[in-house]
């Protein structure tokens, strides 16, 4: 096992070194530049600036230069279109933003998810398993910024109960709105993958086994059938949590919560390469990671697979 | 020593004034009834750039930099010069030479004074390489002496044209005569900087537990994009006449979340949605309002090699302008007050008098007439050839509706066949600026009051000209402009050959529309520039 986890370890930093070169060439190759804009810069200011920044320098030379600021001194640069703030303070601003609804709405969706794939799995083609497959399927269907205006509407507007966004240090009155948008989707997934895979486990001899035995249903589900029916729901979840966490465009658009998401699509409409590099990194680790973090954890689920 | 305490007493004195001079008081002009909180929030699209003053480029930005610092000097709510730092100015005969008297009792947030070594530093900042402003070459617009060397790094920034004669005397040398630089001195650009602050802290600095600033608030709060506060600067001269205690600019990406964050109650302002203007002034009369902006929408031709060769044909380019009409994009499409535009420059520009250009005073079905006429004349449409181009914009909705509309008003008029194409905004200016388009759209906001900011496009040696339109006379009337004490016969008569050659189709000039609370006071609506002031607004008791 520690022989796995450090194999894996090894791979993750060329991985990781593979991720910036191509993002940097990616990024480059877009036509225009983060200093391109309607009003074009006399040359002598754009030469001016792009010496502040480097960008002056070959292609090969920037690269090494941003990879050497990161591994020396954890310096992510100065983000190009915010000029008070450096990359590190855009990140330690939007990410605690974005970790916190993030995974506030990963423990909802897999709590709320869970139950409802395994109630419905159960109760198989009884109301209440139409009931669990009509909300997740209407859930999944109905996507975030579809989502979002109607909570706005309803809540902040009709009801008057709830702010339509801000974000305010992450009080509990405005976290409640961008948790449900971004939870319910996923929430439905899981509640399907749940199901089914339940349903399989409820049907695999092991299962009939059991209820030969006499062992009492409640006992057949939780101590038997769970555990087994939850490894594909794992699966999904490594990259999940990534990606809620990571934050989601929608979510930071529409209730202006200041988080990452926003900042990845910004800071790349806006060629801001350091930004852009910054978040692509820190996606790229955490995917890395958590992508680990499921391999361990089928392993204890699932003694069958070996490490 | 006791020159200190004196400043202490008097300091003292105005924070209790202010504290309790207009709580729930009267405003000291109108008398109105003030409101108990005089707190404004209001939506921005974006996060600012920065709040350096020497640095920020956006719009949204230099609204904040504009209440924190304070040049020399200020506009009003109609958009004309009133002092700021500066009580007046003295100009030399030869309209080369100004200098800027300052006030006594300007001070920095840390009590210290605001003098004019603070400017000299804040200019020779601005143009400093080392500095990398991207509003470096505003320096370089004002003429100030050596400008141009010290931003091209051949003179170091002490050898710019600004001189601090003694602490409230700031003469500057000019290149030329420039008998509007005194309206260029609103710019944030040129407000000061304070040298102490920038030494100790670096690029650090303009963070609120660093900043120090000498406008009439302080930056108190910064969360990037979500909200910036400011509040009331206690050392502000003019501290006694402000009411405004906070304003705060909340970051809202989606304009029709800020519009339901309006309605809830949590915004004082916020732009109102395209094509929204007449059902929401309908149904709150006092708070939906439209006022006219220096901006223009266009569409510019690409008259260099590159370009397709019946535009070089000026009959086939009045045609084109012609068949467009104008009142339907305005009326139907975005239905904001937006004024159909026959000139490049707004009418609503200082010192412009709009030409009576021919086919501005033409019926459409004139216009259209004489359009099929032209385009016939230069050989295209029935019995002649088939006249195909591509129409380029920037990804947007907006654009994209308009682009429709006017392509489908040359098919059926013209017979002409316009392909749209639409780009993301970066390769969209990267493909424009190397003109590598057919026609394309384009917009411009005045960066002052005055008319040259939109016909420097049209120069043949600007930047921005990204048609390439090249006219020797148009040339030469925009320089003897910039050195003219009366300039708007020239921008006439510029206007006229544009309209004769046709370089651009103009469509229409913006209007600003704004959801406002109802007992906000003071916007300056009349303000064409929508330069506003925290300091100038109130809120009355309702």
């Amino acid at each position: 096992m520690i022989n796995f986890i450090l194999r894996r370890l090894a791979i993750a930093i060329p991985t990781l070194l593979l991720l910036i070169v191509i993002t940097f060439v990616l990024m480059y190759s877009a036509p225009g530049g983060p200093f391109t804009s309607e009003r074009p810069l006399p040359p002598q200011v754009l030469a001016n600036i792009e010496a502040k920044y480097g960008l002056n320098q070959p292609l090969w030379r920037q690269i090494v230069t941003y990879i050497w600021g990161i591994v020396t001194e954890f310096d992510f640069g100065p983000s190009f279109q915010y000029k008070d703030r450096t990359v590190n303070d855009v990140i330690a601003q939007g990410f605690p933003v974005t970790l916190t609804y993030g995974f506030l709405s990963f423990i909802v969706a897999v709590a709320v998810g869970v139950t409802l794939g395994v109630v419905a799995a159960i109760r198989q083609n009884t109301l209440i398993d139409y009931l669990a497959v009509g909300t997740s399927i209407g859930a999944q269907v109905l996507p975030n910024f579809v989502m979002a205006p109607i909570l706005v509407l309803t809540f902040t507007l009709w009801l008057g109960w709830l702010p339509g966004g801000g974000w305010e240090g992450g009080k509990i009155e405005y976290l409640i709105l961008p948790v449900i948008a971004l939870s319910t989707s996923y929430m439905a997934s899981i509640a399907r993958i749940t199901r089914s895979s339940m349903l399989e486990v409820l049907n695999s001899n092991f299962i009939r086994t059991a209820r030969a035995k006499g062992i009492p249903e409640r006992q057949i589900i939780i101590g038997h059938a769970l555990k087994p029916s939850l490894l594909p729901v794992i699966s999904y979840l490594g990259p999940t949590f990534v990606a809620m966490i990571t934050g989601s465009v929608v979510i930071d658009v529409y209730f202006s919560t200041g988080g990452i998401g926003q900042m990845f699509v910004n800071s790349a409409l806006s060629r801001d390469y350091s930004v852009m590099m910054g978040v692509t990194i820190l996606m790229g680790g955490l995917t890395i990671t958590f992508n680990l973090i499921v391999d361990i954890l089928y392993a204890w689920i699932d003694p069958k697979i070996r490490l | 020593m006791k020159h200190f305490a004196f400043g202490l007493t008097v300091s003292f004195t105005a924070l209790t004034l202010a504290a309790t001079a207009f709580a729930a008081g009267n405003h000291p002009e109108t008398g109105e009834a003030l409101a108990e909180t005089q707190v404004f929030t209001y939506r921005v699209l974006d996060e600012h750039s920065s709040v350096d003053p020497q640095i920020v480029e956006d719009v949204s930005g230099s609204e904040i930099v504009r209440d924190l610092f304070e040049g020399l000097m200020n506009q009003d709510a109609d958009g004309n010069l009133v002092p700021g730092v500066a009580t007046d100015y003295e100009v030399s005969e030869g309209n080369d030479e100004y200098i800027f008297n300052l006030r006594a009792d300007a001070k920095w947030s840390n009590g210290d004074p605001v003098t004019a070594h603070d400017f000299v530093f804040a200019w020779q900042r601005a143009a400093d390489p080392a500095t990398a402003s991207p509003y470096s070459w505003y320096i370089e617009l004002m003429s100030i002496q050596n400008g141009a060397q010290i931003i091209a790094g051949e003179m170091p920034p002490s050898e710019l044209g600004v001189e601090a004669v003694d602490d409230l005397t700031l003469k500057v040398s000019l290149t030329q005569p420039l008998p509007y630089f005194p309206k260029m001195v609103t710019h944030a650009t040129t407000f000061p900087s304070p040298k102490k602050v920038i030494e100790e802290h670096g690029a650090e600095w303009t963070k609120p537990e660093n900043i120090v600033s000498n406008g009439a608030y302080m930056l108190t709060e910064h969360v990037p994009n979500e909200r910036s506060v400011r509040e009331r600067n206690p050392m502000y001269w003019d501290n006694d006449n402000t009411i405004i205690d906070k304003t705060v600019a909340l970051v809202i990406n989606d304009e029709n979340t800020a519009l339901a964050r309006y309605k809830a109650g949590e915004l004082n302002r916020t732009e109102i949605p395209t094509g929204q203007y007449p059902s929401l002034k309908a149904e709150f009369p006092n708070q939906a309002t439209a006022f006219p902006r220096l901006c223009s929408y266009y569409y510019t031709y690409n008259l260099s090699d590159s370009g397709p060769e019946a535009f070089k044909d000026v009959r086939v380019r009045q045609a084109l302008a012609y068949a467009i009409d104008r009142n339907v994009i305005v009326e139907n499409v975005l239905q904001g007050g937006q004024f159909p535009a026959y000139t490049f420059t707004p009418g609503a520009t200082a010192g412009f008098d709009v030409p009576d250009v021919d086919y501005a005073g033409l019926s459409q079905a004139e216009r259209d007439a004489k359009a099929k006429e032209l385009m016939a004349e230069a050989g295209y449409g029935p019995g002649g050839e088939k006249l195909e181009f591509d129409m380029l914009y920037n990804t947007s909705e907006a654009h994209q509706q308009i682009a429709t509309v006017m392509s489908q008003m040359w098919k059926q008029k013209l017979g002409v066949e316009a392909t749209l194409a639409n780009l993301e905004w970066k390769v969209f200016l990267d493909t424009r600026g190397n003109q590598d388009f057919e026609l394309a759209r384009g917009a411009w906001c005045g960066d002052y009051n005055e008319a040259s900011t939109f016909l420097d496009l049209v120069d043949s040696g600007s930047g921005y000209n990204d048609g390439k339109y090249s006219n020797e006379m148009v040339d030469q009337l925009l320089a003897e402009a910039k050195t003219s004490k009366d300039p708007s016969a020239n921008y006439t008569k510029i206007e006229e050959i544009m309209s004769a050659e046709m370089p651009v189709i103009p469509i229409y000039h913006y209007t600003g529309s704004y959801m406002m609370s109802e007992d906000l006071r003071n916007w300056p609506v009349n303000n064409v520039e929508q330069n506003w002031y925290s300091k100038d607004l109130y809120f009355a008791a309702n």
